[in-house]
């Protein structure tokens, strides 16, 4: 019969914790911190992720923007507004002469304070023509949508992102019907839209790019222009003939004419990249908490020396001490990673309810994979130490 | 009768800080033979303690031969050592040395954990049988701390015989007992000598003790200087 084994190392270990319950919990804390941070960031990283890539799924599929400046594709310059082109309707006219396009939609967003009869909040309001509800599957709640007739009339009507009538009035449904005021003008919500989970057009009121042409937008000019595209594979043919239209008129940089996936795969290079930088960060912490481990592990050697000594004059070899010392290290640095995962878990299923964080496979794995790797680095000094002491003189030991 | 034991010319030599040599054991000759009660006797300083601690593998000598079953185990490595203490010796110390986290049971058991052979018989059947022989089995579930001097004694010894060792070392058993305690535990030893065969190698300074014994081995300036036996 043989009872020397792993479950002998465990009991013989739990035994251990047991018997100084405050010592394991206070030796654990660093490793449940460290696994905790670590977990967490990787989580807002994700989070954010989500966050972002989401706001671009929305879209819809077989999308390509047309962006001022050098964009999401990675060139040189400034992305965004500095330095980039202001398309106009010309601009327009000229893309939609590109086969292959179901929409041209030019998109004007502008941040402005919209007033109710008894309230005043921020929101924005997006400027397009009938077909963006298309192009971003728009419908409605309640109500109506605008339609060409009101582009080509200019007509002062809004269907309201739901979120933003939920806001102005209580009940979305409520916002049917009423004016609303942007900057001197008073617009009338003919139709809320369905809640799409998208904050920027939930949020945001829908008018006629037309209406916005005067105080709002005295330019005439738009922020972009989306393009829906008939069908997938023939979205690269219409990028580089949409590219050479405007080329006539723009230098290559103060435009970018970008699809959808171009950006997701840019996305998740940066959150990459972000949480690697995350995970080193929190890292750190969990060093600090593997060095507090060795720490105690080497007083607890030289408080066990007699100990090591009695085992050894009974039999223990110098690979059953090693691997005493090595499972208590590595189960104290588990137990923490583990309560610092537990932790970290429920405070993502909390945040939750107001930001998308996440937990996936990798940063579990990486938490548990950590803390064990831990206990055993940091735990391999003193283990070592404990193992090489003389048994007669580790029990002569007072 | 048959040795279990022959120590032949072991030196063992300490390089102290200013490069002098101590010699703790000088040319120790000595057979042990099987059933025998012996004691080891001699002042601190003597040299008694290390020859104990050579005899039970717990340290090697620089020079000479330990001889366990024919064979020279001076040279043997830390995993073959081991496993010979575990199966061959069984220590009983003067600080009882029982691991207070684990309960009278499991001090008991602790030597067959360690065991890297298939027993010929059942350690927890054993272990109980033990502490009913020794009047401890109420004890099983105690903590050493909990319990008598003479009670942790007592465990120590059925540690001590758990691995069925050739040879039971004693290294001061009653250094910590009141004199009564003592000499029960000496009674226990004669008692497990006479009746069950068991070799006993006693260390001690007390002469009332090696009185009782069988085979007193003076040791003086690291020398045996006398071997008598009854």
């Amino acid at each position: 019969m043989k009872l020397q084994g792993v479950s002998t190392l465990f009991t013989s270990s739990f035994a251990d914790f047991k018997r100084d319950k405050v010592r394991t919990a206070l030796t654990s804390l660093g490793i449940m911190i460290g696994v905790l941070s670590v977990v967490l960031l990787i989580a807002l990283g994700l989070g954010l992720k989500n966050y972002i890539q989401n706001q671009f799924e929305s879209l819809g599929a077989n999308l390509v923007m047309i962006l001022p400046g050098s964009g999401f594709s990675g060139g040189r310059g400034p992305a965004g507004l500095a330095g980039g082109a202001e398309f106009d309707e010309k601009d327009v006219r000229s893309v939609e002469k590109v086969p292959n396009i179901k929409y041209v939609v030019p998109v004007y967003i502008h941040s402005s304070v919209i007033t109710t009869a008894d309230k005043e909040i921020s929101g924005s309001i997006m400027g397009a023509n009938e077909e963006i509800f298309s192009l971003i599957n728009i419908d409605v709640q309640t109500g109506e949508l605008w339609k060409k007739t009101d582009v080509e009339k200019k007509a002062k009507v809004a269907v309201l992102g739901n979120t933003l009538a939920q806001d102005l009035y209580g009940n979305p449904s409520d916002a049917l019907g009423k004016t609303i005021r942007v900057g001197g003008m008073r617009i009338k919500v003919i139709g809320i839209a369905n809640k799409i989970g998208n904050q920027e057009r939930d949020g945001a009121a829908f008018i006629p790019y037309t209406t916005t042409f005067g105080s709002m937008n005295p330019k005439k000019t738009f922020f972009a222009i989306y393009l829906g595209i008939a069908d997938k594979e023939s979205v690269t043919t219409v990028k580089s003939e949409v590219e050479k239209t405007l080329l006539k008129r723009y230098d290559k940089d103060r435009f970018s004419v970008t699809e959808q996936s171009e950006i997701l795969s840019t996305v998740d290079q940066i959150f990459g990249i972000l949480n690697i930088f995350l995970v080193a960060i929190g890292s750190i912490s969990l060093m600090v908490g593997g060095i507090g481990i060795m720490n105690i592990m080497y007083a607890t050697v030289t408080e066990r020396t007699r100990e090591v000594g009695i085992r050894r004059a009974l039999g223990a070899t110098t690979r059953d001490i090693l691997l005493q010392f090595l499972t208590e290290s590595t189960m104290l640095s588990l137990f923490g990673g583990i309560v610092g995962l537990i932790v970290a878990w429920i405070i993502v299923l909390i945040v939750r309810n107001w930001f998308p964080v996440a937990l996936n496979l990798f940063a579990v794995i990486l938490a548990i994979g950590v803390s064990s790797g831990i206990g055993i680095f940091f735990g391999v000094f003193p283990a070592k130490k404990a193992a090489d002491l003389s048994p007669m003189e580790a029990i002569r030991y007072e | 009768m048959s040795s279990i034991i022959s120590l032949k010319h072991l030196y063992k030599e300490y390089q102290l800080g200013d490069g002098s040599v101590f010699t703790a054991l000088r040319d120790i000759n000595l057979d042990i033979h099987e059933g025998e009660f012996s004691a080891i006797v001699g002042p601190s300083g003597s040299g008694k303690s290390t020859l104990m601690h050579m005899i039970g593998l717990l340290d090697k000598p620089s020079r000479g031969e330990i001889i366990i079953n024919s064979r020279d185990v001076s040279t043997i490595d830390d995993n073959q050592t081991s496993t010979l203490r575990n199966s061959y010796v069984g220590f009983v110390f003067q600080q009882f040395n029982l691991l207070n986290k684990l309960t009278v049971q499991e001090n008991i058991l602790l030597p067959a954990t360690y065991s890297r052979r298939n027993l010929d018989f059942d350690p927890i059947a054993r272990s109980e049988m033990l502490m009913e022989k020794f009047g401890i089995i109420s004890k099983k579930d105690s903590y050493p701390n909990r319990i008598s001097g003479g009670q942790q004694q007592r465990v120590a010894v059925a540690r001590a015989l758990i691995m069925k060792p050739q040879l039971i070392l004693a290294d001061e058993p009653t250094g910590n007992l009141d004199h009564k305690t003592g000499n029960e535990i000496i009674d226990l030893f004669e008692e497990l000598n006479k009746s069950e065969g068991i070799t006993l190698i006693m260390v001690t300074h007390e002469r009332e003790l090696a009185e009782r014994t069988r085979r007193q081995i003076r040791v003086l300036d690291g020398e045996v200087i006398s071997d008598k036996k009854k």
